[in-house]
């Protein structure tokens, strides 16, 4: 009894989640279909392969950026941190370590990266915002003093692996959400919503609101770090500037999923449907033929689109 | 049907057999393509359709090269050798352009121009349409990889040699420069840089001030040099390089009220202005616009099986007292805020892709 009880609320509160994505869920399918239809070859192999991991890297940091979001924080340190981790790896893979070795480093600095901005602004209470631009201009010196122009190494067989013709970048994907899936179970990964949504009320049922905010900025971190990972991977060698328009990209693909600025609002499926709306959007303009600046239009036009229409669906509901 | 069957087989073959057969069908695929281009596989008929792959389309500079693609491609579609002309601009997004050269892909042009946004992200996706025998000219900003059927550009390492050269000669070897670079991390502007320190290496005297790094654009090089100005009151020679910067820095000297001093610079239509105005001791060269409609000429031709250079090295003019009118004569011709370049025609690119 109460269990389906339980269950009853999940699905209740799920579907109230989901409301307000619908016309996100919609206008993402027929972009989709638009896109299958305008080019087959998306649902062969290879070209879903190459379409996933165009997009690959802006899921990535769209949840490294969602994470901060439901907290109630925001980032603006993803772009050079995705340089960075790009960096790190173009320059270790070819070292004694070889890619484990680059792995290992990259996800290090990323978690401790996070981790370092988690502190400075969980204890000492500072602006997250603030404090991650500060932080961007560090990361990026830091990509930058690294590996003053593009370069480095990445065997040949990993960017194969990871952006050849199979579609293992989607695979990988899956199985980071599923990750997400299993740390939204553990106390910690329920207090990151918790915290975002009501701080006061979060840390007065116990949750460690300042560890929580850590642990979100860490992830945040090792995300947007490995995102770097893939880049250089994908581009066969380490660039240090080019993270720098995913910090707009990850917010914008956040907002559009319906992850509010003032924390606890929002999903994470919400955010990344946003963040694959921006990917398939960039394709479907092109085979469409739109001029350049037709696409700018269009795009402005498509964003306000799906983020007002369902508001204004709500209002007019409420009205009735 | 049958040739189709055939090639199935043998590359079903080639699976099969390992190291020895594909050294092999390496050395044969080689010992075809040195007939034609590189990436040029000859099952392309005209008219084709071309791809143009911009990085960043705002500035003006971009604008009129742009207006040199589609006036070229006007003429090759009058000739009937070119269909269409996609356009793509990835908004100073390298990931972006990645993506745009897969849809070009994806869409089989025959012939993608490209201006890279990243020396090397943009490499793999690069060689994937030259394996699909897509014709590949890069010009401008390039790209690491040789897998392309020619990369065109004017030399970025003279360019900054040359003129730190002028600018040591014009101070006699001794005094304080200020270095006027464009993005930190971009290829033109890293190889201008690097071309200029050996000479300044040699020069013992200069004693380089500070250097800047700004976007190709006169505001953010107008504030830059004028915050410079206020913490450096002896400033004997600007190296600029690159010409919207070298007009923010005259205008950054104007506004101070400052003595102009001896500046490089580029064959922008503000700095050549002002030079004349103020009578500037100026040198400038030129990366001229039709940069663009050079690649596009040069991607048809490969396309039509003639050979081309893997590398077109374009000339650097030099631009000073006695030749800069007549770059100024033809200003009217070109906006404001634009680049005033030389006239090219058919001929000249025949010359340049015979080299």
């Amino acid at each position: 009894m109460s269990a389906s009880a339980s269950n009853w609320l999940y699905g209740a509160v799920q579907h109230r989640r989901n409301r307000g994505l619908g016309g996100l869920y919609v206008v993402v399918a027929a972009f989709l279909v638009l896109y299958a239809a305008l080019f087959p070859g998306i649902l062969s192999i290879g070209g879903f392969s190459k379409f996933t991991q165009n997009w690959f890297p802006l899921a990535l940091v769209t949840m490294a950026q969602a994470l901060l979001m439901l907290n109630g924080g925001i980032t603006l340190a993803i772009g050079p941190l995705v340089s960075l981790g790009a960096v790190i790896a173009a320059t270790t893979m070819g070292g004694a370590f070889g890619v484990p070795g680059g792995l290992l480093a990259v996800s290090i600095a990323g978690i401790a990266i996070g981790a370092i901005t988690g502190v400075v602004v969980a204890h000492l209470r500072l602006p997250a915002i603030i404090v991650t631009l500060a932080g961007s201009f560090i990361i990026g010196g830091a990509a930058l003093i690294l590996l003053p122009r593009p370069g480095g190494f990445v065997p040949d067989w990993l960017s194969n692996a990871l952006a050849g013709h199979t579609p293992i970048a989607f695979v990988v994907l899956v199985v980071i959400v599923g990750h997400w899936k299993l740390f939204l179970a553990t106390p910690l990964g329920l207090g990151i919503y918790a915290a975002g949504d009501n701080p006061l009320g979060a840390f007065r049922s116990g949750v460690p609101i300042e560890r929580v905010k850590i642990v979100s900025f860490a992830l945040s971190g090792l995300l947007a770090a490995l995102a770097g990972l893939f880049v250089a991977a994908q581009t066969g060698s380490g660039d240090p500037v080019i993270g720098t328009p995913f910090t707009l990209n990850s917010i914008a693909a956040a907002v559009l999923g319906g992850v509010g600025f003032i924390g606890g609002k929002g999903t994470m499926r919400g955010a990344i449907c946003g963040s694959l709306l921006l990917s398939v959007m960039i394709n479907v303009m092109f085979f469409l033929g739109f001029p350049p600046v037709a696409q700018y239009v269009a795009q402005g036009l498509i964003i306000v689109g799906a983020v007002a229409v369902p508001e204004l669906l709500a209002q007019w509901r409420a009205g009735r | 049907m049958n040739a189709n069957k055939l090639k199935s087989l043998y590359s079903l073959r080639n699976v099969l057999k390992a190291s020895a057969t594909a050294g092999l069908a390496l050395v044969l695929s080689t010992g075809v393509a040195s007939a034609a281009a590189n990436c040029i596989k000859g099952d392309r008929k005209a008219p084709y359709t071309i791809g143009w792959a911009n990085i960043y389309s705002v500035p003006t500079w971009m604008k009129q090269t742009e207006g040199t693609i589609t006036a070229e491609v006007d003429e090759l579609k009058k000739a009937g050798l070119v269909k269409d002309l996609m356009v793509t601009d990835a908004q100073g997004n390298a990931q972006t352009q990645i993506q745009h050269i897969q849809s070009m892909i994806d869409a089989n042009v025959d012939a993608i121009v490209v201006i890279a946004g990243s020396s090397n992200a943009l490499d793999r996706v690069i060689s994937d349409a030259c394996d699909k025998g897509i014709a590949i000219v890069n010009f401008d900003s390039l790209v690491n990889t040789d897998k392309v059927t020619a990369k065109i550009n004017t030399d970025s390492s003279e360019w900054g040699g040359t003129a730190a050269k002028w600018l040591v000669d014009k101070l006699g070897g001794k005094g304080k420069i200020i270095i006027m670079n464009g993005p930190a991390g971009i290829s033109v502007s890293d190889d201008r840089r690097k071309g200029a320190q050996p000479v300044l290496d040699a020069n013992k005297g200069i004693q380089i001030i500070t250097e800047t790094n700004t976007e190709y654009n006169v505001a953010p090089a107008q504030e830059a040099m004028t915050s410079l100005l206020f913490a450096n009151p002896d400033i004997d020679g600007v190296l600029s390089l690159g010409g919207a910067l070298s007009a923010g820095s005259v205008l950054a000297f104007d506004r101070q009220g400052r003595d102009q001093v001896p500046i490089t610079g580029e064959n922008a239509r503000q700095f050549l202005e002002l030079w004349k105005e103020k009578g500037l001791k100026g040198w400038a060269t030129m990366q001229p616009n039709w940069l663009g409609a050079l690649s596009v000429y040069t991607a048809v031709q490969a396309l039509e099986g003639k050979n081309v250079p893997a590398f077109v090295k374009v000339p650097l003019p030099v631009i000073d007292d006695s030749s800069i009118d007549s770059y100024l004569a033809s200003a009217d011709k070109f906006p404001a805020d634009g680049y005033i370049y030389s006239e090219y025609d058919k001929a000249l690119f025949d010359k340049l892709l015979a080299q």
